[in-house]
């Protein structure tokens, strides 16, 4: 049975990093078993990972198609899959279906100064977006990052978040919930931290975090003076199948797996369970 | 058209069975549903509508995608012949069409050929459907709602009347139509049988429940999506996930794995919107944790969504949810409820 969107591909662990003091948070780098299973993706696009005899579950590509060889997932520790995951070492094989939905829309962003603007772990999708950019920097505007956790901890890619704070071509906005001791960064919410930096309306936004951190930076976004064609957010559902049947990531008459995950604001004011 | 004498139909389902795996209502328990048959004498011609839908025979309420062990993925293989449905009314036949608008094709996006389902399309593709005609419809029947009616063809291979004495087939499609030239046994028809089939059909619209019409539902349901409508309908439903389970066009379905010892199989079971797991995310975030939300994704995937995408309502009006309710909540209260609001 060639062209079985349901038969997962082997990759292989190549590196394991926790993100966090607390080990809820892993990168996983993969490479490609096969030559002929290596696919071409772009950034938004997302996975199932599999854990045979245990299930999968959908994560959003954390690599940049320009990282060539090797699939990035972030993973928190939160279910049964999730669990299994944490417990992977180098060297062991895991199974890949994908790369699946849509993707950020970076050809009409060519030209256009972007704001991307993440919270928590959601983070990943807009790493492979930022690290893409950056390796075309040429080809976009100002570039500035809004990103928020609860705690600094929770923060991922922080030896990256310390080389882009560097960079004199991007902005960088980083933000926590409530004081720590030793944060000299922002403190507060992204919805109230976006309010404050203000950037530009006539930039692009790019919004990835959890489902109450968007809807709440939405609106801010639009008393600043956003169009709803130029905010684009990548939604989250739970999925099974991924290719539009199983009908569990339904959004009106959208399937986040196939029509989505990324949408702009424009397609999502029409659709009423969105968030 | 031509006519096979109901006591020679055990030669032309031998016949059928030559080249295809027949299918037809059996008693299964308590429950009917379509089964393989062996024989004609394994066919319950009392059965109206089977309990479970013939969905079941293209998309299996257990279907193993792949077994899995240490020597890597396996997907089973299928060595039967193609599947012929015998007595299968006319509702349940177009709801095959619709599911195979979702499993058979990639119609939202083309471009995506392996959003092809596999599973479906080995089974369902060269499937030869014998729809028969429904002489006396259930007080639960309202397919003239949507489209449908006892003696419609739509989407049938051959279109069967029973008669008193005989089975009068009528090709439909090519593949219909080519199947019956191959069967050299049965008699022509003539006037006679014209006249009776008219006078059926007639006696068989005569048993339906006044009609509704349903196409102003889609643009009422769009309207009232955020109104108190849905807490009323929704009021007395239990989420037992009955109604889609017998549904011929519910499609849901979740994928899980069984084994141990690194040995398993992964597996697709049927599901359904009505339950809180169905959405409930890791995190613990749920979109439609709430009961109404259930109930209200369920008629609007029904009356709004489908039609959206596909331009049809995914409903034939088959009346098994109706039937197996147990808090009666009649679907058909339901849609007059909202276009009355």
């Amino acid at each position: 049975m060639c062209n079985n969107a349901y038969i997962p591909i082997p990759m292989k662990v190549e590196k394991v990093l926790s993100e966090n003091p607390d080990g809820s948070l892993r990168t996983f780098d993969l490479s490609f078993v096969n030559e002929e299973d290596k696919f071409d993706y772009m950034p938004g696009q997302f996975c199932e990972f599999s854990i045979l005899g245990k299930g999968e579950s959908p994560f959003g590509i954390a690599s940049s198609p320009t990282e060539e060889g090797i699939l990035k997932f972030t993973v928190n520790r939160t279910g049964s899959v999730t669990n299994e995951i944490h417990y992977l070492n180098v060297g062991d094989i895991v199974g890949i279906r994908g790369p699946l939905g849509n993707w950020y829309p970076l050809e009409k962003l060519k030209g256009k100064d972007v704001v991307i603007i993440g919270g928590g772990f959601a983070f990943t999708t807009l790493r492979s977006m930022l690290i893409y950019m950056l390796e075309h920097r040429e080809d976009y505007g100002a570039i500035t990052v809004i990103y928020g956790a609860r705690n600094p901890d929770l923060l991922i890619y922080k030896d990256e978040l310390a080389e882009w704070d560097k960079r004199d071509d991007l902005t960088l906005h980083l933000t926590i919930d409530t004081p720590v001791e030793g944060w000299n960064k922002h403190c507060g919410f992204v919805p109230t931290i976006t309010e404050q930096v203000a950037p530009d309306p006539s930039a692009w936004a790019i919004v990835c975090g959890p489902p109450i951190m968007i809807k709440f930076t939405l609106p801010v976004l639009k008393k600043l003076g956003f169009d709803d064609k130029r905010i684009y957010t990548s939604l989250e559902r739970r999925m099974k199948c991924g290719i539009g049947k199983c009908g569990r990531c339904g959004i009106g008459s959208k399937y986040v797996c196939i029509d989505g995950p990324v949408f702009s604001f424009e397609e999502l004011k029409s659709i009423p369970d969105a968030f | 058209m031509l006519k096979i004498k109901k006591t020679k139909l055990n030669e032309f389902i031998d016949f059928l069975m030559k080249e295809y795996s027949v299918y037809a209502p059996v008693e299964h328990g308590k429950k009917t549903t379509f089964g393989k048959i062996e024989s004609v004498f394994d066919i319950d011609h009392s059965i109206y509508n089977t309990t479970k839908s013939p969905k079941e025979v293209f998309f299996p309420q257990a279907e193993v995608l792949f077994k899995y062990s240490k020597d890597g993925l396996k997907v089973p293989e299928r060595n039967e012949k193609p599947f012929a449905l015998w007595g299968i009314r006319n509702c349940d036949t177009r709801s095959l069409k619709m599911l195979d608008s979702v499993f058979g094709d990639a119609h939202q996006h083309p471009e995506k050929d392996y959003f092809k389902d596999p599973y479906w399309k080995q089974k369902y593709d060269n499937c030869l459907v014998f729809n028969l005609a429904c002489n006396e419809p259930l007080s639960t029947c309202f397919c003239h709602w949507f489209d449908g009616g006892p003696f419609d063809k739509v989407g049938s291979d051959v279109f069967v009347v029973e008669t008193d004495n005989d089975y009068i087939m009528e090709g439909v499609s090519d593949k219909g139509k080519k199947f019956l030239e191959t069967y050299d046994k049965a008699e022509k028809t003539d006037a006679k049988d014209t006249e009776k089939i008219e006078k059926l059909k007639t006696t068989a619209d005569s048993y339906l429940a006044e009609k509704v019409d349903t196409k102003p539902v889609h643009d009422k349901l769009a309207k009232v999506w955020d109104e108190p409508i849905w807490d009323e309908i929704s009021a007395k439903c239990i989420n037992c996930g009955a109604c889609t389970f017998v549904c011929p066009t519910c499609h849901c379905f979740d994928m899980d794995d069984e084994g141990k010892d690194g040995k398993g199989s992964r597996v697709r079971l049927w599901d359904s919107c009505m339950f809180q797991l169905f959405t409930k995310e890791a995190s613990g975030h749920n979109p439609r944790g709430v009961a109404v939300q259930r109930v209200r994704q369920r008629i609007m995937h029904k009356y709004n969504y489908f039609k959206d995408n596909y331009e049809v309502d995914l409903c034939t009006g088959c009346g098994r949810c109706v039937t197996v309710c147990p808090v009666n909540l009649d679907i058909r209260e339901v849609i007059k409820k909202v276009l009355e609001y």
